[in-house]
Formats: structure tokens, sequence, C-alpha cells
């Protein structure tokens, strides 16, 4: 896991003097009992960018995701947020917006009631209240809910309406802990583009997910597990650090026999459920291997952020 | 990081938010307003209303031998001989007795302590019962034992003044507060039939509800609004919106406070309409300031909000949260006086009264509902006792809230 670029703890790279970060953390700890939640983690968040946390489950998201909004007490590390450091970070917490992973909302109230209180506790009152919560409704594609009682929405929208919630007040720094989780495709989609118009405005928003599509629409990816960060960059960089290339897909009659013929040709080959797979080096051979093989049918398949991972994180200790 | 300043918008916008919830609640409004009045009919009626083992004394200075036995018949009745109508007095007033039968010749006199209407009702029937026999023969007819009886009800509940104090004008079909002594002079006429006098001890009050009343006010108004706060506020914890709170402009004792004032409103619903349970249905009187009383109650049910907003910290389900209620609220039924007096508690426990804010709520209502005191005189200690609960239980609530951070 030495790869150039690939940021580790240690190998925290300079800041860059001309870039202005949101978030700055270098080298957090935390414990929880025995487990380490937080693993001597580092990362860098400039202003302005969509940034992607991904891991599996348990890997410690979360736990940062909580460092940052300041509800954790921190064993190691430094930490500021907005250029505050984390301890003194209550100034900035008006500039925050915090979507958990819980959903936050109160189910006897109504979608506007919910939409009030928020409001009300960033002092936004009035008309600017109202236009608010009517154009963020709009987005979460709400409006015609409003008056109903939250409690008897579909896990979707309530997930929508705490969303809206959480950009009551047009933070600077949002923090959202799966903000998709079980909102449909079409949604997600209008989801990112205004996450994506926020980015542009200024807006840094930190966001986890499980979900590799939302990733690939970050500006940076950063790759969790156990409490460290794994791998960090933009989604293109990944695949290259991950040396992944192409894989063209065969249909031939005997697949074992090609695949062994062509290993011996240094290819590197596997079958996959009758189908052949071989990783294309050089364009160049192409044409080579298509006249061995002779194949029925075929495919050339472009690496994704998934097969970087998985590559990235092989002998890495889950 | 202690005392951020309390922005009133902020409490204001929690406080609308609590009161949304709360009257979109209709079970638990109906809980609030309701189960007081059902618990004050219940505590009324049933815990003084013991029929079996009731204490009689028994004068016997001569005559009317067929009383005399069908008392001993009565299974009811435990019946202790006295030498005098003094006697039977001073053990009615130490509670030993719950009444006595004086018989003297011509005269029957009956002493009651009038502190439930059943045991009344019992008695006078069964000195009846024992006279019967010789009215049967005087007028060849029974009397409607049952009308006779709710008015001496009648005459409990009205509250207006002492029923029966002696024998009464002579009459058919008497009511309203003129005893059943009364009423039997009238069907026997001054002939052969023994005079039945009825006499009340302490008058015609009832001792246990008036004293009970005041403080099983407070109890009601504490024990909701502990479990209601202790839920919301875990309810705020485990649905993530007191971690939102934390990285909102919104501080933990700004959030208190807009609990307090929110919940404020239904415990004043609340108390408004155990107070008027209390002092219409059962005649407990309410000398002094009703707002005084109000006052005192707020303050009791303030503390225990913000008890419950402390100790729901310690709950990780609503299901735990519901077993506090035998860890904080029935110490405080069974220990703080609030039916009977803290000095028949025994001694090592003592301190533990002393250390519960029922027991200083009840000893204000009670001097402000009975005693007509006035604000001054209930300050030291009970205002004082109640003030500092409060401010203890609402910074431990704040700091708990700050345990969040883990
Ligand atoms: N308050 C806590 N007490 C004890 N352990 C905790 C606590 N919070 C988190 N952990 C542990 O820390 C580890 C990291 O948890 P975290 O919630 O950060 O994971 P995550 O990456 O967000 O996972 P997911 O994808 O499931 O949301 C987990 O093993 C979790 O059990
Ligand atoms: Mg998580």
């Amino acid at each position: 896991m030495q790869e150039d670029g690939l940021v580790k703890g240690e190998e925290f790279p300079a800041a860059d003097p001309s870039q202005d970060y949101s978030i700055v953390a270098r080298g957090l700890l935390k414990s929880f009992g025995k487990l380490k939640a937080l693993n001597d983690l580092s990362v860098r968040m400039p202003r302005g960018t969509t940034y992607c946390l991904l891991g599996p489950n348990g890997s410690g998201k979360t736990t940062f995701i909580r460092a940052v909004a300041g509800l954790l007490r921190l064993d190691g590390g430094d930490l500021s947020v907005l250029g505050e450091p984390v301890h003194s970070v209550n100034r900035v917490y008006p500039r925050i917006g915090y979507m958990t992973q819980h959903k936050a909302l109160y189910p006897d109230l109504t979608l506007r009631e919910n939409m009030e209180f928020y409001a009300g506790l960033y002092g936004i009152e009035g008309w600017e209240r109202d236009e608010r919560i009517s154009e963020l409704l709009e987005m979460v594609d709400l409006a015609d809910h409003i008056d109903r009682i939250t409690g008897a929405l579909s896990g979707g929208m309530y997930q929508r309406l705490s969303l809206a919630c959480t950009l009551i007040h047009d933070p600077d720094l949002l923090l959202l802990d799966e903000p998709t989780v079980g909102v449909d495709p079409i949604l997600r989609e209008a989801f990112w583009r205004f996450f994506d118009g926020l980015a542009e405005r200024g807006a840094t928003i930190l966001i986890t997910t499980h979900l590799m599509d939302e990733a690939e629409r970050c500006k940076i990816v950063g790759y969790m597990r156990a409490g460290r960060m794994l791998a960090e960059g933009s989604p293109e960089d990944l695949k290259r650090l991950a040396g992944l290339r192409p894989i063209l897909r065969l249909w031939v009659k005997d697949p074992q026999a090609s695949a062994s013929s062509l290993a011996a040709d240094g290819l590197e080959v596997e079958v996959v459920g009758g189908v052949l797979q071989v990783r294309i080096e050089e364009h160049g051979r192409l044409k080579e291997i298509l006249e061995g093989v002779e194949p029925s049918d075929l495919r050339l398949v472009e690496p994704s952020l998934a097969d970087a991972f998985l590559r990235l994180s092989e002998g890495g200790s889950r | 990081m202690m005392g951020p300043k309390i922005n009133s918008r902020r409490v204001l916008v929690v406080a609308r938010r609590v009161v949304r919830q709360l009257k979109r609640d209709r079970r638990t409004i109906g809980l609030i307003t309701l189960a007081p009045v059902f618990l004050m009919i219940l505590f009324g009626y049933a815990l003084s209303g013991e029929m079996a083992g009731i204490n009689l004394g028994v004068v016997d200075l001569g005559g009317q031998d067929a009383l005399r036995d069908h008392l001993a018949t009565v299974d009811d009745f435990d019946l202790l001989r006295l030498g005098s109508e003094s006697d039977a007095e001073r053990l009615i007033v130490e509670g030993r007795l719950h009444g006595a039968v004086v018989i003297r010749g011509e005269e029957v006199r009956v002493l009651l302590d009038g502190s439930s209407p059943q045991i009344t009702a019992s008695i006078m029937t069964e000195v009846k019962n024992g006279l019967l026999p010789l009215k049967g023969l005087q007028n060849g007819g029974r009397m409607d034992v049952g009308g006779e009886l709710e008015d001496v009800e009648g005459g409990w509940l009205g509250g207006d003044g002492i029923v029966g104090g002696s024998s009464g004008p002579g009459g058919l079909g008497s009511d309203g507060d003129i005893g059943i002594c009364a009423a039997l002079g009238g069907y026997g006429g001054p002939g052969a039939a023994p005079e039945v006098v009825q006499r009340y001890i302490r008058g015609y009050d009832l001792e246990m509800m008036d004293s009970v009343g005041p403080a099983v006010l407070g109890l009601v108004v504490f024990f909701f609004t502990f479990i209601t706060a202790a839920i919301s506020f875990l309810r705020e914890r485990t649905q993530g919106s007191l971690e939102k709170f934390m990285v909102s402009p919104l501080s933990r004792p700004e959030m208190v406070a807009g609990y307090l004032l929110g919940f404020s409103l239904f415990a004043l619903l609340q108390s408004a309409t155990t107070l008027l349970v209390v002092v219409l249905a059962f005649g407990v009187p309410m000398e002094g300031s009703p707002l005084t009383a109000f006052g005192v109650i707020l303050l009791l049910g303030a503390g225990g909000l913000v008890l419950g907003a402390f100790l729901s910290n310690f709950a990780k389900t609503e299901f735990q949260v519901v077993q506090f209620i035998p860890i904080v609220i029935l110490p405080q039924v069974v220990l703080s006086g609030v039916w009977w007096p803290l000095e028949s508690i025994p001694a090592f426990l003592q301190p533990i009264s002393y250390a519960l804010p029922l027991t200083y709520s009840s000893d204000a209502l009670r001097a402000v509902m009975l005693k007509g005191a006035g604000i001054s005189e209930i300050l030291v200690p009970d205002l004082l006792f109640l003030v500092g609960f409060f401010v203890l239980a609402f910074g431990a609530a704040t700091l708990m809230l700050k345990r969040e951070v883990g």
C-alpha cells in the first residue's frame, strides 16, 4: 500500500498554502474501550469540494463526522473546522449542517412544523423562513406533503425531510451521514445536482455513502478502513493508483483451454462464470488476443471505483 | 462552556414545539386532565371507606339491651367496652376508635369521627337495626333506611356544617343536614322509643381528604411531569435531535428552559383540574390564595421535569424510564407525608423524607389550602427547598446533556 499519492497518516502531505481548508484533521485518535474507531486518521478538506467518505460498516466514518461536529472527545490529534480548533468549535456551530444517521425529526409534528422548529433554532423567521421552507421542500419533492404528519411519511420521504431540515440555515459546511439511504434514483440525482450547486457556491460537503456511483460524483474520495484513511484522491486518481486497466470479457468455446494458452503468453486471465476475462495491459496486444481465441462475443469493461477499492485494500487488514 | 447566555427566542421555539407535540397527543392530554380526577375519586372514596374492622366503643350505662346485643353480633364491629362518654371521646380523638355508642336509659348517643361516610353510615345503620324491634312494635312498619343514609352522605359532601349535632326538630321525611337521630325521634315519638343523638367528635370534617387532597395534588403533577419529561428527553436522544442541537446555536439551558415553559402550560391545566376536583367535589377548603397554590404546584412540577430530564440520561429505552417509577415516585408516595404524618414514619426513614421534594410541597400546599398561609409563611423551608431542588436538578440535567459528547 505504498504507491505514490496514497495518503496515510504518517505520510500526510504538506498543506497547499493557496488552498482554503474547511477541515484539517491530523493524527486523530479515538478508542471505545479496546476498539480503535479512529486510528491515526488524517484528512484535509478544501473549501468548496464534495468529499466522499467510503468504507465498510464500522470503519469509523460516523465517528469522524461526529468528531468534526464537536460531538466527540478525541483521544489525540489535531482537528480544526472552518478555521477554528475543534475544542472551540461551538463558535462555528451555526455554520455547520449536520445530518445524522438517525433522522432527528419529530414524528408527531407536520413537515412544516418540523422545519419551522429547526429554522427557529437558527433564528430564521418570518417570510424568509417560509420562503426557505418551501424552496427546500420543493427540492426534496415534498412540497405537496407540507401539512402531513411526519410520522406518516415513507422511509425515503423521512430521509428527504431530514435533509431539508439540515439545509435550513444554508450552512457552509455540510456533514451528511448517508443522506441518500432509501431515496429513489431520480431524487438521488436531484440531490447530487443540488450538492454540486452548493459546492460551486463555496460550501464544503462531507458525505458518507455505500454507493459507488455516488462516490464517483465527488471531487475527492477517501476510503477508510479500521479507523484509518487507506486511500484518498479523485475517483480517476484512485483507479489509476490501483493500477486498474480495462478488462476484456470474451465468450469462447473452451474458456479453460484458452485461459491457459493466454496465461502462457504472460497475460493476466481469469474464468468467471464460463466467461474468459483478460486484463488489458497495452492496447497493442488486443489484436493478438482476439486472433488467438476467436471469441463468439466480447465486451470491454472499464474498471469501477469498487474494483479500485478492492484492489487497494487487498492485503490491507480489515 | 458553563453558563451560556439564554436566548429567549430559542427558548420560545422549543416551548412552542413541545406544546405543538403535546397538543396533538390526545391521549396524553386526556391522561393529564382526567387521571388526576380519577385518582382523587379513587383516593377519596376507596381509601377512607374501610368497611371491615370498625372500632366501636360501647358505653353501657343501662337500658337498651336489644341494641347492645345487636351491636355485638355485627361482624364488622370490634367492640370496646368503655366506662364513660369522655373516654370514648378521647379515644376517637386519638384515632383509636371510629365511633362509640353511649347507652343511657332512654337516650342513645352515637359519637362519630366522621372521617369516612361509609363508616358513619354503617354505624348508624346498625344502631337503627338494633332499635328496630322496638319501633316495629310501636309503628308496625319499617323505615326507609336507604333514604336516611343518603342524608348523612349529603351532609358530609356538602360540607355545610356539623350534621345533626343534637336531636333535630321532629318530623318525617326530613332532609338536608337534619340527622338520623331526628328522623328516628320522629318515628318513635317521645314514648318508649329511645332518643338517638348523633355527635361528630371532629365535626363533619373529612380529616383524611383534607390533608391528603393538597398533597395528592402535588404528587399527581410531579408524577406526570416527571414521566413525560423523562420520555421526551429520551426520545430527543434516541431520535438524534439532541446531537443536532449540539451542532446548533441552541444551548442546553435553553433547551431545558424551553421544555419547562412548554410543559408549564400543561402542568397548569393539570393542577387546575385536580384543584377543582379536590375543592369542589371533596370540599377541601381553599383558605389561602389559589395563585400561591398554583405557584407551589408549578415549582414542584418544574422540579419533576428537570429530574426527569436528568434521569433520562440513565435510560436507554422507554421501558427503562418506566423502571424509574418505583425508585423515584414510590418513595415519595410512601415517605413524604402524603397519606400519614411524617412523625408516624420510622425515625430511621425520616432523613429520606426530608430529602424529598414532595414532603415540602405537601406541607406548603396544606398550609396554603387549609390554614390560609401566604408566601412568606411557606418560604422557609418549603419554597426554599423546592427552589433548591429545582436549581440542583436543572444544573444536573444540563450537565448530563453535555455527557452526550462521548
Ligand atoms: N459511542 C460508541 N461506543 C462504543 N463504540 C462505538 C461508539 N460509536 C462508535 N463505536 C464503534 O466504533 C466503530 C466505528 O463506528 P462508526 O459508527 O464510525 O462506523 P461507520 O463507518 O459509520 O459504519 P456504518 O457504515 O455502519 O455507518 C464501530 O465498531 C462502532 O461499534
Ligand atoms: Mg455510520
